[in-house]
C-alpha cells in the first residue's frame, strides 16, 4: 500500500504489545504493521524499509539488538525504538551506540510510547 | 534509606555498647517499615496498571509478583527476629499465598473456593470467577438495576472443579485434546469422545445434595407445576465477549430431579467443536476453560422476545430492533417462527420508526415439568401484536439502562408473564456487524472534521471513548437526577459521583487523581474517565453534546460518529488476557480483610492476601517496641514513657539518645521533649484549636477510637493494643499513628548538615465514609505541596516527602505535619462539602504565617 503516511513496524514476542499498540497508532494516522517473531520481522524489513521501528529487545532467537543492527545497516535513516523490561546501562550504552532512537522501560503508557514515535517522526521530517 | 539507616547507626554509636540491643532491635523496626512502605506502593502500581492506559506484558506481572514475593518474604522474617520468632505462622500464610498466585501466574486462574451453589442473591462482581458471565451478569441486573430477572442459582466452578477431580476428566480430555493438537483426530471426533466422557461421569454426592437443596430454596411456595428450571451455560469468559455467545447448550424446563442430568449436558457442551476451534484462535489457556451453570425458575411466559440495542448492520441509524411472538423464547431465538419486529428510536420516547406485524400461529409451551413443545395460538391472538406500546417504550428503556451498565450494545431476551411482568432473561454483548466498520486508521482526519473543545490537558483514569450530553455537577444538583448516558463534568474526582458510575457514560473533572476511588470504580465498570483537565468545568456547558476520547486526552464538540462507533466495537480490556491475570493475582494481593487489631481473626493464618500481611506485621512491630521498651525492663540507654498532656492522643515516646531530659516516673511532660523534630511536631499538635475536644458524634465513634486514648482500657495487660509510638532521640523522630485502619507513619531527622535532612510521611486510612476522606486526602496533598513537599497519591494514601531543606525549614514543616495530625483527626467529620477544602487551606496558611514569626504558644519554650 503507498501512502505518505509514516510506516511502523512493531516486533515484540508478546502478543499484547502489538495488539495494544496497533490500533492506539493507527487511530493517529500510522501505518503499522505487527510481528511477534523476529525472523518474520527481519524477512519483512528486507522486503521494504520502515520510517521507525518498534522493537522488544530479549526475545527467542534473533533478539532486539540484533533487529537493531540490521535495520540501521540497511536503512540509516529508519529510527529504531528499544522497548524493554530489562534496560541496564550496558544495554543501553550498546543500543545508543548502535544508534537508537530511544529506550522506553516496560510497562510503559500509551501517551509515553506516542511522544517518542511523535519525536522520531520530526527528526525524520527535519532529516528530508 | 540507606543514608537513613547510616544517620541511625551513627547516632547509636555514641553508646555502642548498651545499645546493642535496640539498635538491633530499631534497625529490623525501621527495616520493617521500609518494606512495608515499598510493598504498598508497588501495589499502588500495579493496581494502576489496569486503567488501560498502560501497555504491560506478562514478564511485567511475573516479575512484579516475585519482588513482592522477595519483599513480604524479608518482611515475615524480620518481624520474627523482631519478636524473637512469635509470629512464625505467618511463613505458613505468606507462603499459601504465594503458591495460589503461583498458580494463578502458571494456569492463568485459580478457581475460588466457593459454596457447590449460589443463590443469585449473593453474587457480586468479586465472584465472576466461580459463577462465569452469564450468572454474574443477569444476578448484577438483578441487584444493581432493579430489574426482574428469573429466581435462581449459580452451580460454581467450585462444583466444576468438584466434578472433574472426582471423575478425573482432566487426564481423560487431556488425552483426547493432544490427540486433537496432534491433528490424529478429527475435531468432531475429539468433541464427541470428550462429551461422551463426561456424560458418562457421575455428579458426586455432595453437589447433587446442594444442587437438591438451592433448588428446593428458589421454588420455596410455588406450586408443583411451577417448579422447572432453565439450566443454562455460564462459562468463564462467556457472555463478557461478544463472539462467544452461542457457543454453548441450554436446557429449558427441567423438573429438579433431572438437573443433574442437564447439568453433565451442559457442561460437556464445553467440548462443542465450534466452541474448541474457537478457543484455539483466541487467548484462551486451558485452566480457563471452566464451566459454571445457571439454573433459573422457568418463566411461563406470555410473551418473549430479543432487543438489539442497535442495529447490527446499520448503527448509524440509531435505533433498537425488537423481535417478539407470543409463547416461550427459544424457537424466536432459533428463528424457527415468525416474529413482530419493532424499530424504534434510540431517544426518548422511542418513537416508532418501523412496525412489521405477523401472522403468529405456533407457539412454545411449557408441558407439565417434561419439556416444552409448540402449541397453536388463539385464533384471536394470531394477528395482534405481540407487544403493546407501553411494553416497547419499557423495553428501551430497559435496553439503554442494561447497555450504559455493560458499556457496549446488548443483545438481550427478555419473557413477559401473564401478570405483564417484564423480566430480562439474559443480556450478552451484540456485535456490529457493518460493512464499513469503522477501523483505527480511519480515525486520523478526526480534527478537521470536528470542533476540537479541549486537547492534551489531564490524564486517562480509564481508557475509553464515550458520547453523551454534558451534566455538570456543582455540588449543589441532585446526583439523582443525572440523566442515563449523559457525561458527568465536575471540579473534583469526588467518591460520591461513583453513585452515577451506573447510568455515566463517562467522568470529567478539573482535579483529581486516576488512583483515587471515583477511578477505581470507574474502571471496575468501564466508564471512560479523564481527569485533572485543570477547568473543564469552565470550558464544557451543561447539556451540550461532547465526545471523549480519553486515550487522546481530547473532547470534540458534537457527537463524532466515527470515534462512537468505533468505540462500540472495541474489544474490551477483559478480552486480553494479561489483564484478566492481573486482576486475578491482585485479588490475592490488595484486598485488605484484616482491619481491626482488636479482632479475635486478626492473626496470621486470617491473611489472605499480602495487604493483609503488612498490615498484622506493622501492627506486631509497633506493639513489640513499645512493649519492649515501656511495659518491660528499659534498655539501659533508653527512656520510655507516655507523653502526659491534655490531648486525647496515647503517645509512648521512646528516647534512644538525647530526646528526653529530666526524670519521668509519672510520664514524660512536653516540657521534657528536647528532641528537636519531635519539639516541632508537639507544638504542631498542640496548637490551640487544631484539636476539637468536644464529645465525638456517636456516629464516628469507631473513628474516634482509632485516634484517642487507649488509657480508657487500663494500663494492666502489656498485650494492651493501639497505642501510638514515637522513637526519638536530639535529632531524630519515628512517629507511627494509628488513624482508622491504618498507621499514619512519620519520619524525621533534622539537624545543621541540611544534606542529612529528610521528612516522610505517610498518611492513610479514617473510617468515615469515602467522600469526606477523599476531601481530607485532597487537602492534605494540596498544602502539603504548597510547602514543598513532593507528594504521592495512592487511593487514598498519601506519601510526602522532603529532603535537603535547611534546618528552620523543615522544622517550620513538621510543625505543619503537627498541625495536620492535630487537625485531620476531625477533618473527616468536617469535610462536609468540597468549599471546605478551601477555607482550611486558608486556615492552615495563615497559622503557617504566624507560625514564621514564632508566635508562642501553650507548649512552645525556647532553650
Amino acid at each position: 500500500m503507498e501512502t505518505n503516511k509514516t510506516s511502523i513496524l512493531i516486533l515484540d514476542d508478546e502478543p499484547i504489545v502489538s495488539k495494544r499498540l496497533k490500533p492506539s497508532l493507527e487511530k493517529k494516522g500510522y501505518e503499522v504493521e505487527t510481528f511477534t517473531h523476529s525472523a518474520d520481522a527481519l524477512a519483512r524489513v528486507n522486503e521494504r524499509r520502515f520510517d521507525i521501528v518498534v522493537t522488544d529487545l530479549k526475545m527467542e532467537g534473533v533478539d532486539g539488538m540484533q533487529i537493531l543492527t540490521e535495520v540501521k545497516e540497511k536503512y540509516p535513516d529508519t529510527e529504531v525504538i528499544v522497548i524493554t523490561g530489562f534496560a541496564t546501562m550496558a544495554t543501553a550504552k550498546e543500543s545508543f551506540n548502535k544508534g537508537v532512537f530511544d529506550f522506553l522501560a516496560k510497562p510503559f503508557k500509551l501517551g509515553e510510547i506516542a511522544e517518542v514515535i511523535a519525536k522520531a517522526e520530526n527528526k525524520i521530517k527535519n532529516n528530508q | 534509606m540507606k543514608n537513613l539507616l547510616q544517620q541511625i547507626r551513627r547516632i547509636f554509636q555514641k553508646k555502642e555498647e548498651e545499645t546493642i540491643p535496640f539498635k538491633l532491635l530499631f534497625n529490623n523496626f525501621k527495616k520493617s517499615l521500609e518494606l512495608n512502605n515499598q510493598i504498598l506502593d508497588l501495589i499502588a502500581d500495579a493496581n494502576d496498571k489496569l486503567s488501560g492506559d498502560y501497555i504491560f506484558d506478562q514478564q511485567y506481572i511475573r516479575n512484579c509478583c516475585r519482588y513482592l514475593a522477595d519483599m513480604m518474604r524479608e518482611l515475615v522474617v524480620i518481624v520474627n527476629h523482631l519478636t524473637s520468632q512469635k509470629y512464625l505462622g505467618l511463613f505458613v500464610s505468606f507462603h499459601r499465598i504465594e503458591e495460589e498466585i503461583e498458580v494463578i501466574l502458571d494456569s492463568g486462574i485459580l478457581l475460588p473456593e466457593t459454596d457447590l451453589v449460589l443463590p443469585y442473591s449473593v453474587i457480586n462482581r468479586d465472584l465472576f470467577d466461580a459463577v462465569g458471565g452469564k450468572n454474574g451478569h443477569i444476578a448484577e441486573i438483578g441487584s444493581l438495576l432493579d430489574l426482574n430477572i428469573p429466581a435462581g442459582f449459580a452451580i460454581t466452578t467450585a462444583a466444576f472443579a468438584l466434578f472433574w477431580k472426582h471423575n478425573d476428566l482432566k487426564t481423560t480430555v487431556a488425552e483426547y485434546m493432544h490427540k486433537w493438537e496432534k491433528e490424529t483426530i478429527s475435531t468432531s471426533e475429539a468433541a464427541e469422545s470428550i462429551k461422551q466422557a463426561i456424560i458418562n461421569s457421575e455428579v458426586p454426592k455432595d453437589l447433587v445434595l446442594a444442587i437438591q437443596k438451592a433448588a428446593d430454596l428458589t421454588t420455596g411456595t410455588h406450586a408443583e407445576t411451577e417448579k422447572c428450571f432453565a439450566v443454562r451455560s455460564s462459562a468463564l469468559g462467556e457472555d463478557e465477549i461478544a463472539s462467544f455467545a452461542g457457543q454453548y447448550l441450554s436446557r429449558l424446563n427441567v423438573p429438579v430431579e433431572n438437573i443433574c442430568n442437564s447439568y453433565k449436558e451442559v457442561v460437556a457442551s464445553l467440548y462443542n467443536p465450534g466452541a474448541m476451534e474457537y478457543r484455539k484462535g483466541k487467548d484462551y489457556r486451558d485452566a480457563e476453560v471452566v464451566m459454571s451453570v445457571a439454573c433459573q425458575l422457568m418463566i411461563p411466559a406470555k410473551v418473549s422476545g430479543v432487543m438489539y440495542t442497535y442495529d447490527p448492520n446499520q448503527p448509524e441509524n440509531e435505533t433498537l430492533l425488537i423481535s417478539s411472538a407470543w409463547g416461550l423464547g427459544a424457537p424466536i431465538v432459533s428463528g424457527e417462527i415468525p416474529t413482530d419486529y419493532f424499530v424504534l428510536d434510540r431517544s426518548p420516547p422511542h418513537k416508532a420508526q418501523e412496525v412489521d406485524i405477523v401472522h403468529k400461529e405456533q407457539r412454545m409451551i411449557l408441558v407439565g415439568c417434561s419439556g416444552t413443545e409448540m402449541a397453536p395460538v388463539m385464533k384471536g391472538q394470531r394477528n395482534r401484536p405481540s407487544l403493546q406500546d407501553d411494553q416497547l417504550k419499557e423495553l428501551a428503556g430497559i435496553g439503554l439502562k442494561l447497555e450504559q451498565h455493560f458499556k457496549k450494545p446488548q443483545d438481550i431476551e427478555f419473557a413477559v408473564d401473564n401478570e405483564g411482568r417484564m423480566t430480562i432473561l439474559q443480556s450478552r454483548p451484540l456485535t456490529l456487524q457493518q460493512k464499513q466498520a469503522p477501523r483505527a486508521c480511519d480515525l486520523n482526519d478526526l480534527d478537521s472534521k470536528y470542533t476540537i473543545l479541549l486537547r492534551g490537558k489531564g490524564g486517562a483514569a480509564v481508557e475509553g471513548i464515550a458520547a453523551g450530553p454534558v451534566w455538570l455537577y456543582n455540588g449543589q444538583r441532585d446526583l439523582d437526577d443525572f440523566p442515563l448516558g449523559s457525561i458527568l463534568v465536575a471540579r473534583y474526582a469526588s467518591p460520591q459521583l461513583a453513585r452515577v458510575i451506573h447510568k455515566a457514560a463517562g467522568f470529567i473533572t478539573d482535579i483529581g487523581s486516576t488512583t483515587g476511588h471515583l477511578a477505581t470504580v470507574a474502571r471496575e465498570f468501564r466508564v471512560p474517565a479523564l481527569f485533572n483537565l485543570e477547568d473543564a468545568s469552565k470550558t464544557l456547558i451543561d447539556g451540550q453534546t461532547i465526545t471523549l476520547d480519553t486515550e487522546c486526552l481530547t473532547i470534540y464538540e458534537g457527537l463524532v460518529k466515527e470515534l462512537h462507533y468505533f468505540g462500540l466495537q472495541e474489544e474490551p480490556i477483559e478480552g486480553l488476557y494479561e489483564y484478566r491475570l492481573l486482576r486475578r493475582i491482585l485479588k490475592k494481593i490488595e484486598p485488605l480483610n484484616l482491619v481491626d487489631p482488636t479482632d479475635q481473626n486478626f492473626r496470621p493464618k486470617y491473611c489472605q492476601t499480602y495487604h493483609d500481611l503488612t498490615r498484622f506485621i506493622h501492627e506486631k512491630a509497633v506493639e513489640t517496641i513499645i512493649h519492649l521498651n515501656y511495659y518491660h525492663t528499659h534498655h539501659k540507654d533508653t527512656q520510655a514513657g507516655q507523653l502526659i498532656w491534655d490531648y486525647p492522643l496515647d503517645l509512648v515516646l521512646i528516647d534512644v539518645g538525647g530526646g528526653i531530659e529530666g526524670a519521668h516516673e509519672k510520664g514524660i511532660q512536653p516540657e521534657q521533649i528536647i528532641s528537636v523534630p519531635m519539639q516541632s511536631l508537639i507544638r504542631g499538635m498542640s496548637y490551640p484549636g487544631m484539636w476539637d475536644m468536644a464529645p465525638a458524634n456517636v456516629d464516628f465513634s469507631s473513628f474516634m477510637s482509632s485516634l484517642t486514648r487507649t488509657a480508657e482500657t487500663g494500663h494492666s495487660s502489656p498485650e494492651d493494643i493501639g497505642r501510638n509510638l514515637a522513637v526519638i532521640s536530639a535529632e531524630y523522630t519515628n512517629i507511627n499513628f494509628r488513624l482508622g485502619y491504618h498507621f499514619t507513619v512519620i519520619d524525621a531527622y533534622i539537624s545543621e548538615n541540611v544534606l542529612d535532612n529528610h521528612i516522610y510521611f505517610r498518611f492513610s486510612g479514617g473510617v468515615t465514609e469515602t467522600t469526606r476522606r477523599a476531601r481530607r486526602t485532597r487537602l492534605l496533598f494540596e498544602i502539603l505541596s504548597h510547602y514543598d513537599f513532593f507528594c504521592e497519591l495512592h487511593g487514598d494514601i498519601i506519601v510526602a516527602r522532603l529532603k535537603r531543606m535547611d534546618k528552620k525549614n523543615m522544622l517550620d514543616r513538621l510543625f505543619l505535619l503537627g498541625l495536620l495530625v492535630g487537625f485531620t483527626r476531625q477533618l473527616d467529620v468536617k469535610m462536609v462539602n468540597d468549599d471546605r477544602i478551601r477555607t482550611y487551606f486558608e486556615q492552615i496558611k495563615s497559622i503557617m504565617e504566624d507560625n514564621h514569626g514564632n508566635k508562642q504558644d501553650q507548649y512552645s519554650y525556647t532553650r
